[in-house]
């Protein structure tokens, strides 16, 4: 399945369609708000796009100074070339400690690497403690947003799912009172657990530190209660210095939500007196990126979730149409990276209208490395054969003007006289589905254009 | 162990391109004022009160917080010691934490409170109400002058914006997610 | 000043009446566009479909046609960034260059090249304009929400100057139609949708007459129009301009 087919599949549903594109378009605007306020915000974008381009161009001296801060600060430095070695020092880790309970707040690499099947599986119980993510951990689903994981949901379905799941009364969807029950529902959890897993927004190269950015404060308290902290982090999270955090955390929430600020913005450097910290450097995929000259640029992502709340496509398709970990345009040039063939056609679910690129707070040619893979992925015969040869006859038409002015002509004349049932049939035209064709004139442009060089007027 | 270490590093060296500078970050200047800093807290769910100074807190606590039972603060002593080694189960009954902060953000109403100040790590998102206490003239611009006065940040340290929330059910913002349910800055 | 006039196929087409308004529009301000007859494609539809590669014979067409120009003006913001920004996967010989740097946008040539302002005419209708993403995103012809809430443009000041004209005020200023090329069939679902919804913005907003510099977009949401049998007119803005410049 592609994602035409299951975007389709999304769109059919129009009221919730409007819903789910108004919702966004709105938190999108209350982006614009807040990046109108601040007068110098197209210089912080360009400054964030400098400091993690020098970022990337040293990127394995930025890690070993790290890694060296890191160390210094009592911190355990792990290393994992792919999903499988993460996973597997994860649950490593929590063995050692003969635990069974923890919490995880934000990470889209855990995510990636599908660690709390993982776990689960070796009898751990892992317990998402973002009330978006236990949202949709509760009902067995995958994130459909960046910074919004349960964005696709309605306040009837979160109600339901806590019906079933928390206890609370049938037909409650008070978002308030849906909130309070998943407070004590997790705080529970939170005072159990015996580790805490964290993703990570920021690595800082100078400190060794790393910063995570949440509005719940489920990071803090998870993290602060339990006994062992595991930051899990993509290796391009660094940043040089503890002031480049001034930039990006400018950025940040305001380009997510509108926010000024996230809630919690939470250095954590050193563990705690008698406690543990580790950290797990993850590639995954990373570095070969880092190779494409193209597409290199998706490495500055801090995942804001920008790119999707404006993409027109991403509002009116949802992010389960994308059937990766990251949707959206930031997730279509990802993607291919890691799997062309299952992915080609996320590159080609857009209209290249460029939004994404503008919001971008580091500045990511989105919509270019969109342009870029759909030839990759042409050359690499990724792309529809019926598409490929139509395209291939019409390069041929297009480089001689004369059968080009016949065929279009032929095509005009087609429309005419070919009846209305056939040229509106669903199967022969997709166009026309929703669409009428143009109401096609007597002459052409190219004909008018002759016969007035012979007769002007 | 290490041939992961290696093989990343390598990889990374290489495949990444040639150096590109690194920029200096101005310093954009911007609104310190208490007015502003007051404005976008306000705005995101905290609260400013105005004390004269740090003598005057305990009568304002009582004001504010007439109900809370279990107080836990570095600034007078509380109903509940709390220190570095206190247990999760008398964590979780503190009602109210008041902590001092160190520096205050206009751009955006956040407040940095190093670990030194917070007693406990978790104190200020267990607690089920928070109090930061900050003097005025602690306040900055933004961001970049913010950074530009810690030092470190310490073993642990974070920037405070507001009370814990969320809006992750059908984008409607709830206070009160898993930390504080609210947020007062006392400022004098 | 050599000029030659770029008509996209669709237009030469199903269109010829923007070809024809382009035409006579340069002409009014003192500009004669020749339509060199051996043009066809930029090779934009070919590019975004992945085939890159077979677009190139196109592009190398497009070079031998034009070259010899000092402007090439199209009614279609579309083709003309195509032609700037995708041109540089051949060899940049000088006629490559001249021809990237030689494409203008119609309402870009005349603000930028030809230095109008102001056009002198009436136009008594509630107009609604269409800011079609390439012209606006690609080629900056119009501000940008994701930048600024400064609603301003090229086109949006000439049809500002217009007696009697009132530009309809949209809830959302400058969201794709959802043409796209290929996409308007590839993603047809969403691509319908997506027009849809920019047309409802446009009757939630009074519009009666839906306009803008680039016919794609138009055509795609002109279909939507008239599927629905909605009271609106959908012109190209130079049929606009050129219809109230006597
Ligand atoms: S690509 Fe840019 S806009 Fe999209 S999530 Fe990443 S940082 Fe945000």
């Amino acid at each position: 399945m592609n994602h035409a087919t299951r975007a389709a599949k999304f769109v059919g549903d129009a009221d919730r369609t409007t819903w789910h594109d108004e919702t966004l378009w709105f938190v999108r605007a209350k982006r614009d708000k807040a990046v109108y306020a601040v007068p110098e915000f197209q210089d912080l974008r360009e400054l964030a796009s400098q400091i993690k381009d020098h970022t990337l161009s040293k990127l394995d001296t930025y890690l070993e100074q790290f890694e060296e801060q890191a160390k210094r600060n009592g911190v355990h430095v792990h290393w994992a070339a792919d999903a499988a070695e993460h996973n597997a020092i994860i649950l490593d880790i929590i063995r050692k400690h003969n635990a069974t309970r923890v919490v995880k707040s934000k990470s889209m690499l855990t995510e990636e690497c599908h660690l709390n099947p993982h776990l689960l599986s070796n009898g751990i119980e892992v317990v998402d403690t973002d009330l978006g993510e236990r949202i949709i951990q509760l009902r067995d689903e995958a994130p459909s947003h960046l910074v919004l994981p349960a964005i696709h949901l309605k306040k009837e379905d979160v109600g339901e799912t806590f019906f079933q799941h928390l206890g609370t009364a049938k037909g409650e969807i008070d978002p308030q009172v849906l909130t309070e029950a998943a407070r004590q529902h997790l705080r529970a959890r939170f005072l159990a657990a015996e580790v805490a897993i964290s993703g990570v927004n920021f690595a800082v190269a100078e400190t060794g530190g790393v910063v995570v950015c949440t509005n719940e404060g489920n990071a803090d308290l998870g993290v602060n209660l339990a006994h062992v902290h595991i930051a899990a982090m993509g290796i391009e999270k660094l940043i040089p210095r503890l002031s480049d955090l001034a930039v990006f955390t400018r950025l940040l929430a305001r380009s997510a939500t509108g926010q000024p600020v996230t809630t919690y913005t939470s250095h954590y450097t050193k563990p705690a007196a008698g406690k543990e910290m580790h950290i797990v450097i993850v590639d995954n995929g990373r570095t070969k990126q880092l190779g494409r000259p193209d597409f290199r640029a998706s490495l500055k992502c801090i995942r804001c979730g920008a790119c999707m709340n404006t993409c027109p496509v991403y509002r009116r398709s949802g992010g389960h149409s994308y059937d990766f970990t990251v949707p959206g345009p930031i997730g279509a040039i990802l993607s291919p990276n890691i799997d062309m063939k299952k992915h080609s056609s996320l590159p080609f679910a857009s209209t290249l209208c460029g939004s994404c690129s503008d919001v971008c707070p580091v500045k990511i040619d989105i919509h270019t490395q969109l342009y870029k893979w759909r030839q990759v992925l042409g050359e690499a015969n990724e792309i529809p054969a019926s598409k490929k040869w139509s395209m291939k006859l019409m390069g041929r038409l297009l480089t001689s003007p004369k059968v080009f002015g016949v065929s279009g002509k032929l095509a005009r004349q087609g429309i005419k006289y070919l009846p209305y049932s056939l040229t509106h049939a669903r199967h022969f035209n997709v166009w026309a589905v929703a669409r009428e064709l143009p109401t096609p004139p007597k002459q052409s442009f190219r004909e008018w254009y002759q016969q007035q060089a012979k007769n002007p007027a | 162990m290490s041939s992961s270490r290696e093989k990343i590093l390598a990889a990374a060296r290489a495949n990444k391109p040639d150096e590109k500078p690194l920029p200096t970050v101005p310093d954009f200047g911007g609104d310190d004022s208490t007015e502003r800093f007051t404005q976008v807290l306000t705005s995101i769910g905290g609260q400013v009160v105005w004390i004269d100074g740090p003598e005057q807190l305990q009568p304002v606590l009582k004001q504010l917080y007439p109900e809370s039972r279990l107080s836990a603060s570095p600034l007078f002593s509380g109903t509940v010691p709390v220190d570095a080694l206190t247990s999760t189960e008398v964590l979780a009954d503190v009602d109210l934490a008041v902590l001092p902060g160190e520096i205050g953000v206009a751009e955006n109403g956040c407040i940095w409170l190093p670990e030194a100040n917070m007693l406990h790590r978790a104190l200020p998102t267990i607690t089920q109400h928070l109090v930061l206490v900050l003097d005025h003239r602690r306040i900055v611009a933004t961001m970049h002058q913010a950074y530009a006065q810690l030092p470190s940040t310490g073993g642990y340290g974070a920037f405070i914006a507001g009370p814990s929330k969320t809006a992750d059910i059908e984008q409607s913002l709830v206070i009160g997610a898993h930390g504080a349910r609210s947020l007062v800055v006392l400022l004098y | 000043m050599k000029v030659a006039l770029f008509v996209p196929c669709y237009v030469d087409q199903f269109y010829p009446q923007v070809g024809i308004a382009s035409l006579q529009l340069l002409e009014k301000l003192g500009v004669k566009a020749e339509f060199p007859a051996a043009q066809t494609c930029c090779g934009q539809p070919l590019a975004n479909s992945g085939c890159e590669k077979d677009a190139l014979p196109i592009y190398r067409h497009y070079v031998d046609t034009f070259s010899d120009y000092d402007y090439v003006v199209a009614p279609s913001g579309s083709c003309v960034y195509h032609v700037r920004k995708h041109f540089d996967k051949l060899e940049q010989t000088p006629e490559v260059q001249q021809v990237r740097t030689s494409a203008y946008d119609l309402i870009d040539f005349i603000t930028t090249v030809l230095g109008v302002t102001e056009i002198p005419g009436t136009f008594p209708h509630r107009v609604g304009l269409h800011l079609s993403c390439h012209g606006q995103r690609g080629l900056h012809q119009a501000n940008e929400s994701e930048m600024t809430p400064v609603r301003d443009g090229q086109l949006r000041r000439l049809l500002g100057s217009l007696n009697g004209i009132e530009l309809t005020e949209l809830d959302r200023n400058d969201e794709c139609c959802g043409f796209g090329g290929t996409f308007c069939v590839s993603e047809a679902a969403i691509s319908a949708r997506m027009g849809q919804d920019r047309v409802a913005d446009h009757v939630r907003n009074g519009t009666t007459v839906l306009t803008g510099g680039d016919m794609s977009c138009l055509m795609h949401l002109e279909g939507i129009v008239r599927r629905r049998q909605l009271p609106m007119r959908v012109l190209h803005a130079a049929e606009i301009l050129n219809g109230t410049l006597s």
